[in-house]
């Protein structure tokens, strides 16, 4: 019975079918597990890997056969559709994740419209793209994620993030606009990654929380662009997972209406009573990253299997991990879900 | 007069909290022509629907974006009102190093910290963001600063927090500073991990522990 290939478990799971146990993913993008334990071991290092497609299937390859999580995932940062709209990058260093240097707009009215289709086969979306092919042909039977930093956060990495805010009130025909560009390029971005065989698309974006937003403006931007660029996504034939960030409290109300085929939140949401509120959910998460950076390899365990028995539908880190994260801990978090040694 | 005073400095204070930028610059102007005290009214007009604001924020009504557009009104009036501040009408301010640590680049929170700690009266020396630990250290020694506010939102740079404290300890001058951390992935427990003075959840939770931390003097 336990014949099901890591790619058939997880797409079991995304089309609500029943399988033996969780998948323990780790989707990349904002949430991947490249740790500096993982680099150091193999000497395919970030920031290198940004930029090289084969380095960064090899990373990504690295990070699935050693810490045991059942996905590749790629890119891994959040700024490459930034850097395609024209902000500047600092890559930063083994340790440490890339960022936004500088915004190239003050202004949602300031912002120059180009052609998405031209702008998807630039910059580092096209290493994401190989490195999704050479994946996707090496590892048939393990899940290819390809990550979007979303419309939110991709549109707050392009404009001065103080101003983007004030405007999402102030100036709300120039944020629409804003907002459908950056969508229209997300969807030509998943679409040549899933062209080239990736196996679904996950969306993480930070930006986009009841904690920042505020629940008119994450109703009025957040679900409508996320659900464009899901939308878009499923037109071509792959499921989408999205990641929320934040303690959900004042916009629980709209995760419903989020159209993708699972909902990962951080480690605050009690997914158990989420599950409960809205059964129909596909649930995934939401394993403290604090715990995993400073707990000890057991208690990483037990949480995991708690999550198990919680009904959690898949298994992940609840956010973004610290590249100091030990091995010893992811393992024990992946063997724990997989059911391998003493916990429970 | 009292009644035209209080009645312009409740206006002034409802323009912040309305978010009403143009409003605001109206009401501080009605107060300079009518000779009104400066101080008092950023004080009684401008603090006053920050702290208003800041509290909707805490209550959930108001949000980030709010919170900014209020702060815009607030700043606005206050560049009316700051020229005619009368000598000696302020006391002595403590001074509150603040930033986002080496790293990262998502200042929003700190912004927000630096707002909320200036209209309350705080002196806020801000380094931006993506500041190496070391610069925290030489910017509170150099400015004599009390408080060194810290923040961050990505989990891979909690350690360059724990390193400011390491410097300070390495030049022996821990004991002269308060710090504060702040920020998405940092909490009460990661404080008192790297032996932080504090940690605070939001921006007006910060202005609380700062006061806390001064021995409530401001």
């Amino acid at each position: 019975m336990n014949a099901l290939s890591p790619k058939e478990r997880l797409l079991r799971v995304l089309r609500k079918e029943r399988v033996e146990r969780p998948p323990v993913i780790c989707t990349g993008g904002m949430m991947n597990a490249a740790v500096v334990e993982v680099m150091n071991r193999t000497g395919h290092t970030l920031p290198e890997a940004h930029h090289d497609d084969q380095l960064m299937a090899e990373l990504a390859g690295d990070v699935h056969e050693i810490t045991g999580f059942e996905n590749l995932g790629i890119p891994f940062c959040l700024t490459v559709e930034a850097e395609v709209l024209g902000s500047e990058i600092n890559f930063g260093s083994l340790s440490c994740e890339p960022k936004i240097a500088r915004e190239i707009y003050p202004s949602v009215s300031k912002v120059e419209f180009e052609d998405v289709k031209k702008l998807a086969r630039s910059g580092r979306i096209n290493t994401v793209i190989q490195a999704g092919y050479r994946l996707s042909r090496k590892y048939p039977d393990v899940p290819v994620i390809g990550n979007l930093t979303g419309p939110v956060s991709t549109a707050a990495s392009i404009v001065d993030p103080m101003r983007f805010l004030k405007e999402l009130r102030k100036d709300r025909e120039n944020a629409h606009r804003v907002m459908e560009y950056v969508s229209d390029l997300l969807i030509e971005y998943a679409r040549l990654m899933v062209e080239n065989g990736v196996t679904l698309i996950s969306i993480g974006d930070p930006t986009a929380t009841g904690e920042i937003l505020g629940p008119k403006i994450f109703e009025e931007y957040a679900v409508r662009y996320l659900n464009k660029v899901i939308d878009g996504i499923r037109s071509f034939g792959v499921p989408v997972i999205v990641h929320i960030c934040g303690n959900m409290n004042t916009v629980k109300a709209f995760i419903p209406r989020i159209k993708s085929d699972a909902i990962s939140t951080d480690a605050m949401v009690s997914l158990r009573s989420l599950k409960q509120e809205f059964p129909q959910l596909t649930t995934m998460g939401n394993l403290s990253t604090y715990l995993l950076q400073f707990g000890s390899p057991d208690r990483v365990a037990k949480q995991a299997a708690r999550l198990v028995r919680d009904g959690v539908d898949i298994i992940s880190p609840a956010c973004g991990l610290s590249t100091s994260t030990p091995l010893e801990n992811i393992q024990a978090m992946t063997k724990a879900v997989k059911g391998i040694g003493s916990h429970d | 007069m009292s009644q035209l005073k209080e009645r312009l400095f409740r206006e002034l204070s409802d323009a912040v909290v309305e978010m009403d930028e143009e409003r605001a610059v109206a009401v501080a102007k009605a107060i300079v022509e009518n000779n009104l005290d400066a101080y008092e009214a950023i004080e009684k007009g401008l603090s006053d629907g920050m702290c208003r604001a800041g509290r909707l924020f805490e209550e959930e009504e108001y949000f980030v974006p709010e919170l900014l557009i209020c702060s815009d009104a607030m700043y606005a009036g206050l560049d009316v009102l700051r020229p005619h501040i009368k000598p000696n009408g302020e006391g002595p301010r403590y001074k509150v190093v603040i930033g986002v640590i080496e790293g990262d680049t998502h200042d929003i929170g700190k912004n927000l910290v630096k707002i909320m700690l200036e209209t309350s009266g705080f002196e806020v020396i801000d380094l931006g963001r993506d500041i190496p630990p070391k610069k925290f250290v030489d910017e509170a020694r150099k400015t004599g600063a009390k408080i060194i506010g810290i923040s961050t939102l990505m989990t891979t740079t909690m350690d360059g927090m724990q390193e400011v404290i390491r410097l300070l300890e390495a030049e022996n001058v821990r004991d002269r500073f308060k710090v504060m951390i702040g920020g998405g992935p940092v909490s009460q427990s990661f404080a008192d991990r790297i032996g932080a003075d504090g940690y605070a959840e939001n921006a007006a939770e910060a202005v609380k522990l700062a006061r806390k931390l001064v021995g409530g003097a401001v």
